[in-house]
């Protein structure tokens, strides 16, 4: 028996960690956020990774895996997920056709992961950079929504 | 932070003219590639290998993407090297969307193109006397295409989609007139591939081909190699990793640090250098890094080296591509954002490593110039494209310059 759970465990950790987005999550391409954000009029959070990312792959077991992180940030963003590094095509709302690298490029992800708030017409309210804990997005978002209120948008 | 990179960027700019009188060309005015810009247009030098622009006998030619006409499409423009400006582009690709035009010379005036439409590769010849036709690579999901010249044949590779993962394949083309006709193909690497393999970039190298990618099967992205063996039969040497990991324990979490888009030419005689973004120093974001091929032995690459100089440190770096001359001149290009702008940078290798880094004259200043794709001719000038834009979601234009061999 206690073979089996070995076994068990080892085929666990030797799973392949791919730093794609937090799963149970409901992110999607940025075109596709941006473009609902637009017409719900909601703020995107944007996840910058890319494949095979380390501290991307420990902010999701350690951050994105908390229920009300979870909660939070289902309700009050429009979820996008860019990986920095991918060729595949998006098309902004101006027409512009662009890749997922060249999004976070545009956005200066020059490391992963990076979390930027932005406004529905993209532009950046606030920028998170590197492992994240649950205070952290915790903190975040407030500081988020006191913006966002802050303007009269809430 | 911004006035201290401001500062930085007056250093770096002090730097450069400093430098200026020891670079290797004299820089003219930069001009539009096409006058098709303006709102809702934009235009995209992007193709795997970073192979956009090229020189044949008297004639530069460009070749890039835009929507001008709502589509995606791919354009050719040519024009004497001494003239002034370019005259109309030609439209190269068919009805429709297209991508990622990789351009190479042959002699006498003639270019190949090679991209990406419907999912599959296309090519054809551009000629004093016209356009050649079309001929219809690999199945649909291929992708990412680069061309080279090997001896009086061309040389396609490109990213096929085989069950899930891109896999590269290399493909001979005769030339005969206009035409081009497919010979020999085949997979670089032998097994099947085990995660994706993208953005191949090919040169030859004296009967050898060397090929290069971007490849998955770590589990995060790394750059491989592999070498022609036996050109009858198209085999290739087992694929070899070119970028090192970095020195150190490994991370705790994830499968390693990221790496993107390796480009490869040939310079001096059956030598080759392949650049790439490196991002094994996560606080800096992107470096540019490059290793030598290093000829006929069982390794196919040597040490990693870091192309930029020091300041470039504060910035990070984008686009890398690369060109060489026979008489072993070596430069490398690309773009980052040290002074606050994007600009257009180069580096040439001296006798002992990379030269400081050179903001190019007329490829720098306010808004962003960005994606440079370059070539050194035979007189060793260096012709430089790039996309150049007032804001990050402006509409773009496509600019060159000239850079006379000092």
């Amino acid at each position: 028996m206690l073979r089996v759970v070995l076994l068990l465990l080892s085929a666990l950790l030797t799973l392949p960690v791919l730093a794609d987005a937090p799963e149970g999550y409901p992110f999607q391409s940025f075109d596709k956020a941006m473009q609902q954000a637009r017409s719900e009029n909601k703020t995107l959070f944007v996840y910058f990774g890319r494949y095979g990312c380390g501290y991307c792959d420990k902010t999701n077991k350690e951050a994105f895996s908390d229920k009300g992180i979870h909660e939070t940030y289902a309700r009050n963003y429009v979820l996008a997920y860019v990986d920095s590094e991918s060729g595949k095509r998006l098309r902004l709302p101006n027409g512009e056709r662009i890749t997922e690298r060249e999004v976070g490029t545009r956005y200066n992800a020059f490391v992963t992961p990076v979390f930027t708030f932005m406004s529905p017409d993209g532009q950046p309210l606030l920028r998170l950079v590197g492992v994240q804990r649950i205070e952290d997005l915790r903190e975040a978002d407030t500081k988020v929504q006191q913006m966002l209120a802050g303007a009269g948008k809430k | 932070m911004m006035p201290c990179r401001k500062w930085l960027g007056g250093v770096v700019l002090m730097a450069v003219a400093l430098n200026a009188a020891a670079q290797p060309w004299e820089f003219g005015k930069a001009i539009d590639v096409t006058a098709k810009s303006g709102e809702g247009i934009f235009h995209h030098l992007e193709s795997a290998g970073r192979r956009n622009i090229a020189v044949s006998a008297g004639t530069v030619a460009v070749a890039w993407e835009d929507n001008r006409d709502g589509t995606p499409r791919i354009y050719l423009a040519r024009k004497d090297r001494n003239a002034d400006g370019f005259p109309a582009e030609v439209k190269v690709s068919g009805t429709d969307e297209a991508f990622e035009p990789s351009l190479v010379a042959l002699e006498n005036n003639r270019f190949a193109l090679a991209w990406e439409e419907d999912g599959r590769i296309h090519v054809r010849l551009a000629t004093p006397i016209g356009l050649g036709p079309v001929v219809m690579l690999g199945e649909v999901n291929a992708s990412q295409a680069s061309l080279a010249i090997h001896g009086h044949h061309l040389l396609l590779v490109y990213s096929q989609v085989e069950s899930r993962y891109g896999r590269i394949r290399l493909q001979h083309l005769e030339v005969d007139g206009l035409a081009l006709r497919p010979v020999q193909g085949c997979p670089v690497d032998s097994e099947m591939a085990q995660d994706d393999q993208l953005y191949p970039t090919v040169v030859s190298l004296g009967g050898r081909v060397l090929v290069a990618w971007e490849d998955r099967r770590p589990g995060h992205t790394i750059i491989m190699a592999a070498r022609h063996t036996d050109d009858a039969a198209c085999r290739f040497s087992a694929p070899q990793r070119i970028s090192e990991r970095p020195p150190g324990p490994s991370m705790p979490y994830g499968k390693g640090h990221g790496v993107a888009r390796v480009a490869l030419d040939r310079y001096a005689s059956g030598r080759a250098l392949a650049a790439w973004a490196d991002k094994r120093n996560f606080r800096e974001g992107y470096d540019i890094y490059a290793a030598d091929y290093l000829g006929e032995g069982a390794r196919l690459f040597g040490p990693n080296v870091k192309v930029q100089d020091t300041f470039g440190g504060f910035a990070q770096q984008w686009h890398v591509t690369v060109a060489g001359h026979p008489d072993g001149m070596l430069v490398v290009a690309w773009d980052d954002n040290r002074d606050g702008d994007a600009n257009i940078l180069l580096s040439w290798r001296e006798d002992d490593g990379w030269s400081d880094d050179l903001v190019v004259p007329g490829a720098a200043g306010p808004g962003e110039q960005n994606h440079p794709t370059i070539h050194l001719d035979q007189e060793g000038n260096l012709h430089l494209a790039w996309i150049e834009r007032a804001t990050l979601d402006g509409p773009t234009r496509l600019r060159y310059l000239f850079g006379k061999a000092n």
